[in-house]
């Protein structure tokens, strides 16, 4: 890599909760828009909200390991970057191992994002979710933190 | 086996991107040797080289949608999967590609 990126351009310790209380995908969905929303990251919610859905709509987003990617390209997002959401309990989501997740990692990407810097990070993060013992620590850590500083680490050990 | 191969997803954000590290990794574990080129929405990245193409003993297109360049595979084997298939189980695509290969 020639060029130096910085994951915490699109990691944001507001933008995780270890508190989801959604039981349904639609529902975190929305949850987890309503936070993007608080902190700044979209225009139009419900736009975003959408755009998520109807992505849902073309394939299942569930990676397996109990982990779900939504993402939404929309103009309903002001910057883009990402959102984690876990719950203590399990959420049927549609999961290429057909099990239930409690992990939610959503992509909210702008539109016109001129510069591709934000989408190469979001890159970055995918990547990282093609390892499984990653995606195992991402559902063992209980707090923000844990979760925040495991995205950090293997960011910096690749 | 020395394996050449396209990753595209349908919003090019997440699912080309996995797919990509999924099947590198899983042809180092096995022995095997891939570039594989991925079409996102930035564009295409690591594209392949006529002499990758040219050495390649199979091409996997991962594909949700329609790629681009595909001309350049004419005269080779060619197999087509869903990015999901790939992200689900990268290995035992790979076996079955051998086995087919060497059949």
């Amino acid at each position: 890599m020639n060029e130096v990126l910085d994951i915490t351009k699109v990691l944001d310790k507001k933008l995780i909760t270890t508190d989801l209380k959604s039981t349904t995908k639609k529902g975190a969905i929305e949850e987890l828009s309503e936070l993007l929303e608080t902190e700044n990251y979209l225009t139009n919610k419900q736009q975003f909200i959408d755009d998520v859905l109807l992505r849902e709509e073309e394939g299942v987003t569930g990676i397996g390991n109990g982990i779900a990617i939504p993402h939404g390209k929309s103009e309903g997002v002001q910057q883009t970057t990402i959102v984690i959401g876990k719950t203590d309990h399990l959420i049927e989501w549609g999961s290429l191992d057909d099990e239930p997740i409690n992990v939610i990692i959503m992509f909210a990407v702008k539109k016109t994002d001129a510069t591709t810097t934000h989408i190469k990070l979001l890159q970055k993060v995918a990547i990282m979710l093609a390892d499984d013992q990653f995606l195992e620590s991402l559902r063992k850590a209980q707090t923000k933190e844990e979760l925040f500083e495991l995205i950090l680490k293997k960011n910096g050990g690749k | 086996m020395k394996i050449v191969g396209i990753a595209a997803c349908t919003s090019g954000i997440a699912h080309t991107y996995i797919a990509k590290e999924k099947l590198v990794t899983a042809a180092k574990e096995l022995g095997h040797e891939a570039h594989i080129e991925t079409q996102g929405t930035i564009g295409t990245e690591d594209a392949l080289t006529k002499a990758e193409i040219e050495a390649a003993d199979v091409v996997i297109i991962a594909a949700d949608i329609k790629i681009g360049g595909r001309e350049r595979f004419k005269d080779k084997k060619v197999v087509e999967v869903p990015t999901s298939m790939v992200i689900k189980a990268p290995k035992k695509l790979l076996q079955t590609i051998e086995q087919k290969l060497n059949n």
